[in-house]
């Protein structure tokens, strides 16, 4: 069991190592690369617009009764900003993004894989693991931040709205708020990690897809373990982020 | 009498097409090919039988480069496969195509771009003009008689059409090898035959040499000049249609029950 995870994890890194040597040789699948950028955004903003929203808003209604014990609701805008930007919306943004497209990709290669599509790739003068693999790690590296930080304004909007149920802050004093609260070491972190989720995202999917075993059984494998590593590979980056920042006196 | 070889194109070409020696490959302690031997002459189409899981696949996955092997050596039209760098490969595979027992074609895309997907991808061959291109398309799907599915997409398409599709994208390159594996499996027998008469049409059409996967014994019947029996990863025994059916061997026998 211990051994197999060892095994699994060597050949993650091998698979991870290809695409720092595959990435820049020539022959840039611009066109593909461009049509997945399309394709994950298209297909997860609606889904972390709405989460990013309502925790926002969630997030908001359950701090104000503390706050308001301590006589300090004034400080909601604040607090709150503070842990939305930094923690949850890059990380509810990856889970999602984990659940959506890392199952998309694993499930899409996995198939593409039994049924000999890829091969068909190799044989058809193609790199598989170029037009496939390279093009979709991408795609999720630059597509993720890009998501997280639509994730963070609206889930700020969801947190103005969560202020103005029980109290009153104006829309320019929430604002003012939370921009003088916001700094670059609270910002620039925590887009910086989401470029890791990103990353962890794609190359799982792929990883799962293109080591799926024979049948739609292993598919539907593929598809389910991608979600699964990805997630936790999220929270563990998260974990090793805080501990950077902490080291650096950011936090 | 004075006749012209038509299955020469170029004059120094060898009269073998593909000549395997010797050949071996084993998955951990699964030993699927082992000591395999066999040569395929122009203009040959040798059939290649074999039970499930013994190996067939592998053996041409082999040859087209998709698998490196263990031990032994593979030539295809004078290149040694095994010592070809990635875009040598990509020069052989533009003469020698795979039909895939799956029939691989691209879920994501319509019957023109999979047909379209070998013609612009190959950067040997590479054919930019949209006009070429698209009579090109059109000349393969008739030869298959399904020119009006140009548009469709795989799912829509029954088992038969899609097994005709798939030869299409194979000879859309004019191969002048074409390995085909196992392609009438899970075709009623109507379709399976129709299927082994296009093959064969389209063999004498383009002058192709072909290996053929089978253990459809009607197919074998059509198509076949050779027949190659692959047993314990071996070539255990080789002969025409005829002498293999009347073969006092219990094991090549019952291929033929
Ligand atoms: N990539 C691989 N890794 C490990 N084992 C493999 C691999 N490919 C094939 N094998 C093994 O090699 C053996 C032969 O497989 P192959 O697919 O060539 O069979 P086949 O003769 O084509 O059978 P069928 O008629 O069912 O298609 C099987 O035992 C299979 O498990
Ligand atoms: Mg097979």
């Amino acid at each position: 069991m211990i051994k197999n995870i060892f095994i699994e994890i060597g050949l993650i890194a091998r698979f991870t190592g290809r695409f720092f040597i595959e990435v820049f040789k020539p022959r840039f699948e611009f066109n593909e690369f461009l049509r997945q950028c399309f394709y994950i955004g298209n297909k997860s903003f609606p889904l972390v617009a709405i989460t990013a929203f309502i925790m926002g808003l969630v997030i908001t209604m359950q701090s104000r009764p503390t706050l308001v014990e301590f006589g300090a609701q004034a400080w909601l805008p604040k607090m709150i900003s503070v842990s939305l930007v930094r923690e949850i919306a890059p990380v509810i943004t990856a889970l999602i993004c984990a659940g959506k497209i890392g199952s998309g990709i694993g499930a899409e290669l996995g198939s593409m894989k039994v049924t000999e599509q890829i091969d068909a790739m190799d044989v058809s003068g193609t790199n598989p693991y170029k037009f496939l693999v390279v093009t979709r790690v991408m795609a999720t590296t630059l597509m993720i931040p890009i998501l997280a930080i639509l994730a963070d304004t609206i889930s700020l909007y969801g947190g103005y709205l969560g202020c103005n149920i029980h109290g009153v802050v104006s829309w320019d004093l929430f604002w003012n708020q939370v921009f003088d609260t916001l700094v670059y070491a609270d910002v620039l972190p925590s887009i910086l990690k989401t470029f890791f989720f990103g990353f962890i995202i794609g190359i799982i999917g792929c990883y799962q897809g293109f080591n799926s075993s024979k049948g739609t059984e292993g598919v539907g494998q593929s598809a389910n373990s991608a979600v699964v590593i990805s997630s936790l590979l999220v929270f563990i980056i998260d974990l090793l982020a805080v501990q950077i920042t902490d080291a650096l006196n950011l936090n | 009498m004075a006749t012209v070889n038509e299955h020469t194109p170029n004059s120094n070409a060898p009269e073998e097409v593909i000549k395997i020696n010797d050949l071996h490959k084993a998955f951990g302690d699964n030993k699927v090919i082992n000591g395999f031997n066999f040569n395929l002459k122009r203009g040959e189409n040798a059939v290649v039988l074999g039970k499930s899981g013994s190996g067939k696949s592998v053996l041409i996955k082999l040859i087209i480069g998709l698998m490196k092997p263990d031990q032994g050596s593979i030539e295809v039209l004078g290149d040694k496969v095994e010592t070809l760098s990635t875009s040598e490969l990509d020069k052989m595979r533009v003469k020698v195509g795979f039909l895939f027992q799956s029939n691989a074609l691209y879920d994501s895309m319509t019957i023109r771009e999979n047909l379209e997907f070998p013609l612009r991808r190959h950067w040997i061959k590479k054919s930019t003009n949209k006009n070429e291109v698209d009579n090109l398309v059109m000349e393969a799907l008739t030869n298959v008689g399904l020119p009006h599915t140009v548009d469709m997409m795989p799912s829509e398409l029954s088992g038969g059409m899609r097994k005709r599709i798939a030869l299409a994208r194979t000879l859309i390159l004019k191969p002048e090898i074409i390995l085909y594996d196992e392609p009438t499996t899970g075709l009623d027998p109507i379709t399976g035959k129709e299927i082994s008469h296009l093959m064969l049409d389209l063999q004498k059409k383009y002058n192709t040499s072909s290996i053929i996967i089978s253990h459809d014994i009607n197919c074998v019947k059509i198509v076949a000049n050779r027949i190659v029996m692959l047993i314990d990863g071996k070539c255990y025994a080789t002969g025409t249609y005829d002498e293999l059916e009347h073969s006092t061997d219990l094991r090549v026998k019952q291929f033929f029950e």
